[in-house]
């Protein structure tokens, strides 16, 4: 059994010798607050979602109106919201009418939503900025796979080289989200070639997506060399060196959505391997020096 | 460089604060003359008598012997609950007598009297050969008597002791072995509360406790032997509606117990406790008000007082904090919370690093524990669950209103409070004191957690946050028995320095890299996969 616990990267210790080594804590803020993300890699011209607003205090809300002036739909997030919390997609019926999530919402439910998000409520109780920003839709081919909500990618790197990836599908459990602690799926993709190899849901493995019964495996994930590049490319941007890079590819291309310095470990089960023996590979290849 | 200058310092620290405290404690034990085993604490028990009366307008007068300390049994923490009554106290020669008394009582009434009691086994050899003395003292004349329901002048009595003892009547130790045996054996124990006399215990060859110890007198009294009966209780845990007598027997200048139902010969376990001598009742009280008397049992780990006292005079007490606690006001209770409020904190990290559990809060656990003092860990948790479920319940309709973040908590909060206070008024009137304690809650803990509730419920859904809160409770549960212990607290209040060595221990968590046991189970398809064949 010792050998086979070897395989896999446990909390206690992706701590203490990843995230405490690699991630000095003065540069989270670039990866938990999404506009600051945005903001950096957008100046190195590398592509995220278009930002149709930002609000930080309670009286810009009242501009609202005029800042969502033409836009049809657009998606609601807190800049340092995790798990997916406070992420609402809305989409507009008319002038002073939209739609999320199956009910209809005026000015002042969008409003109420936005003030929680300036007070805390999704982010643990610290103030946090609200973003307003375009609304990504999947790749033709992936929207076969995934009908409930916006699938991503989650690309693991560690000193700017991929490590693991994996496909995250929303499920009718996850209610649209894409996060495995929520009931989304996750499927194991080779890096090499961008193909899926093994699928999670919960802890059970699976081959078809339990609600659609569509196959997850084997599937080519589309643009899959351009978003590789790309998480490497915003890997480089950042002093994060243990990284989690978590992209949507639409039908124009990959964008990444937000950076994690704290990328979880069910990524090893989507891939039904432990990332201890992959690390220790990628340090052979090039040894770290003794101190950062 | 700096990494392996890192694991230098790791190094000595974990040394010095490992084995610092360990010298310390040696130097106290060996050098200082503490004992070990003074320190830990000894069996005792928590008596609740619960008395109940009918009034119908009439005055009430209500009396029972009250145990006191002696060379064996010590009583402390006594209280008082009879509402409407006057207490009184009276210090007789040899017994302790409470009387409780109101005018023109209506209705039912319950009275309480609690105390805690510690007694000692005590155990007499008797030398094989004693001779009977051949005259005793003035003052115990009284113990030589016949009185009512003590024949001892009674041709029976003559009779039974020429059947026992026979001829030879000069060796006490042999006579007492001889009665104590002939009641222990021949007459079969009968629970009867009523007035047993000795004649009636001859005559009927059964006795009960009162029945058998009037006869047991008879028989030495009628010898010579100085003996008085004693009125107890045999503490055992749960309720009960009896009390108990044997006898004291005045050998070589000492009262020897002698119990022949139990068959304690010479000898009073430490489950016993004396709470009068001499033939009386245990309760008098004014007829026709259906009395009901109920003796609740709890045994408890109490720590050695005399240690205590002799801690507080010991020069070496390396933070002389019981000096500088007293002269503030602070008693000793609180100091042991506090002293214990770290082992709280590595029950924690034992559950957060080792376990692998989420809790609200990263010591909130340790912190509810604490306060859980007062209320004992079932009603905590049940305070604590309250507050979650209050908090769930609310919430929706919170959230329905429209309110922004901070005035919501806040109305959480106080509605918590409200409920609290509520549960305090209507547990005081079922007359569960238990419960009420409860308000003394940390306000500033229910913030904390009607707040944690609340987010990780808006953040990750109430089915996440239920899931928090039964992990919460585990943990809460495993730091109250923790700094509960009777030993740990007894230990650390002799030895503070132990607080480093928890501090150690907490360094050797911090590097601690091993899988957690959740983790162990979440990804044991992979970490036992090339074990299925």
């Amino acid at each position: 059994m010792r050998t086979n616990i070897a395989q896999v990267l446990a909390i206690n210790q992706r701590n203490l010798r990843y995230v405490y080594t690699y991630n000095p804590r003065r540069h989270f803020p670039v990866a938990d607050d999404k506009s600051l993300t945005k903001a950096l890699l957008a100046r190195h011209g590398i592509s995220v979602p278009e930002t149709y607003a930002v609000y930080q205090w309670f009286y810009q809300l009242a501009r609202l109106p005029g800042d969502l002036d033409g836009i049809d739909e657009f998606v609601i997030k807190p800049a340092g919201g995790r798990g997916g919390g406070g992420i609402q997609v809305v989409t507009r019926l008319d002038s002073g009418r939209f739609q999320s999530g199956g009910e209809i919402l005026g000015w002042g439910e969008l409003r109420q939503h936005l003030a929680d998000i300036l007070f805390g409520v999704y982010s643990s109780g610290y103030t946090d900025r609200a973003i307003i920003e375009e609304r990504l839709h999947p790749h033709h081919r992936l929207k076969k796979l995934s009908p409930f909500g916006l699938p991503d990618i989650r690309i693991l790197l560690w000193r700017e080289q991929p490590a693991l990836a994996m496909l995250r599908i929303p499920t009718r459990r996850s209610r649209g989200k894409a996060n495995l602690h929520q009931g989304a799926i996750g499927v194991g993709i080779g890096l090499a070639h961008g193909i899926t190899t093994h699928a999670i849901a919960g802890t059970q493995r699976i081959v078809d997506h339990p609600d659609t019964g569509e196959r997850l495996i084997p599937f080519t994930i589309p643009c899959w060399q351009e978003t590789v590049s790309l998480a490497v490319a915003a890997a480089r941007q950042v002093h994060l060196k243990y990284l989690g890079v978590d992209i949507s590819i639409t039908d124009t291309g990959p964008r990444i959505l937000e950076l994690n310095a704290r990328p979880g470990l069910q990524i090893q089960l989507a891939n039904q391997t432990g990332l201890r023996s992959i690390l220790a590979q990628l340090e052979a290849e090039s040894p770290a020096d003794d101190e950062l | 460089m700096a990494r392996r200058n890192r694991q230098i310092a790791y190094t000595i620290i974990l040394i010095v604060l490992l084995f610092t405290p360990l010298g310390l404690s040696w130097y106290k034990l060996f050098l200082l003359d503490y004992s070990f085993a003074d320190l830990i604490p000894a069996v005792g028990y928590r008596v609740d008598l619960s008395m109940q009366i009918d009034g119908h307008g009439s005055d009430i007068t209500l009396a029972t012997y009250l145990p006191k300390t002696d060379y064996r049994q010590v009583v402390s923490e006594e209280e008082n609950a009879a509402p409407g009554f006057t207490f009184s106290l009276e210090n007789q020669h040899l017994n302790r007598r409470a009387t409780w008394q109101a005018e023109n009582v209506t209705g039912h009434r319950t009275l309480r009297y609690s105390y805690t009691i510690r007694a000692k086994h005590v155990q007499y050899r008797l030398p094989e050969i004693l001779p009977l003395p051949s005259s005793y003292p003035e003052n115990l004349s009284r113990y030589l008597r016949e009185e009512e329901g003590i024949q001892v002048n009674d041709p029976l009595i003559d009779a039974t002791l020429a059947r026992i003892l026979g001829n030879d009547r000069s060796n006490m130790t042999q006579i007492l072995r001889a009665i104590h045996r002939y009641l222990q054996d021949e007459f079969a124990n009968k629970k009867f509360s009523g007035f047993t006399d000795a004649l009636t215990a001859l005559k009927l060859k059964e006795g009960s406790c009162n029945g058998k110890s009037r006869l047991f007198i008879a028989l030495l009294r009628r010898l010579g032997i100085p003996s008085r009966l004693v009125g107890g209780l045999i503490l055992t845990p749960g309720s009960k509606r009896t009390s108990h007598q044997w006898i004291e027997a005045y050998i070589n200048d000492q009262w020897v117990p002698f119990d022949t139902i139990n068959d304690h010969f010479a000898e009073l376990p430490a489950h016993y406790i004396t709470l009068y001598y001499g033939d009386l009742s245990l309760f008098r009280h004014t007829t026709n008000i259906n009395f009901q008397y109920q003796f609740k049992i709890l045994k408890k780990l109490l720590p050695k007082r005399e240690i205590l006292a002799q801690l507080d005079r010991a020069d070496y007490n390396i933070l002389d904090m019981y000096g500088i606690f007293e002269k503030i006001g602070i008693s000793h209770n609180l100091l042991k919370i506090i002293l214990m409020i770290p082992f709280g904190a590595l029950v924690v990290v034992f559950f957060r690093n080792v376990v692998g559990v989420e809790t609200f809060g990263t010591f909130l656990p340790a912190l509810i524990a604490a306060a859980s003092r007062e209320t004992g860990l079932l009603w905590g948790l049940v305070g604590f669950v309250l507050v979650i479920v209050t908090v769930a319940l609310l919430r929706r309709l919170l959230d329905w209103l429209q309110l922004l973040h901070s005035p919501k908590m806040a109305i959480l909060l106080t509605v918590v409070v409200l409920i609290m206070l509520s549960i305090t008024a209507i547990s005081v009137s079922y007359g569960n004191i238990d419960l009420a304690h409860m308000t003394l809650f940390p306000i500033a803990i229910l913030a904390i957690t009607a707040e944690r509730f609340a987010i990780v419920a808006t953040e990750q859904g109430t089915c996440k946050a239920l899931t928090i809160t039964a992990t919460t409770a585990v943990v809460i549960a495993a730091c109250y028995t923790v700094m509960d212990s009777l030993f740990l607290q007894s230990a650390v209040l002799a030895f503070p320095e132990i607080l480093l060595v928890l501090i150690g221990l907490n360094l050797w968590f911090g590097k601690w890299i091993g899988i957690r046991l959740v983790e162990l189970i979440r990804f044991r398809h992979l970490i036992f996969k090339d074990m299925r064949p």
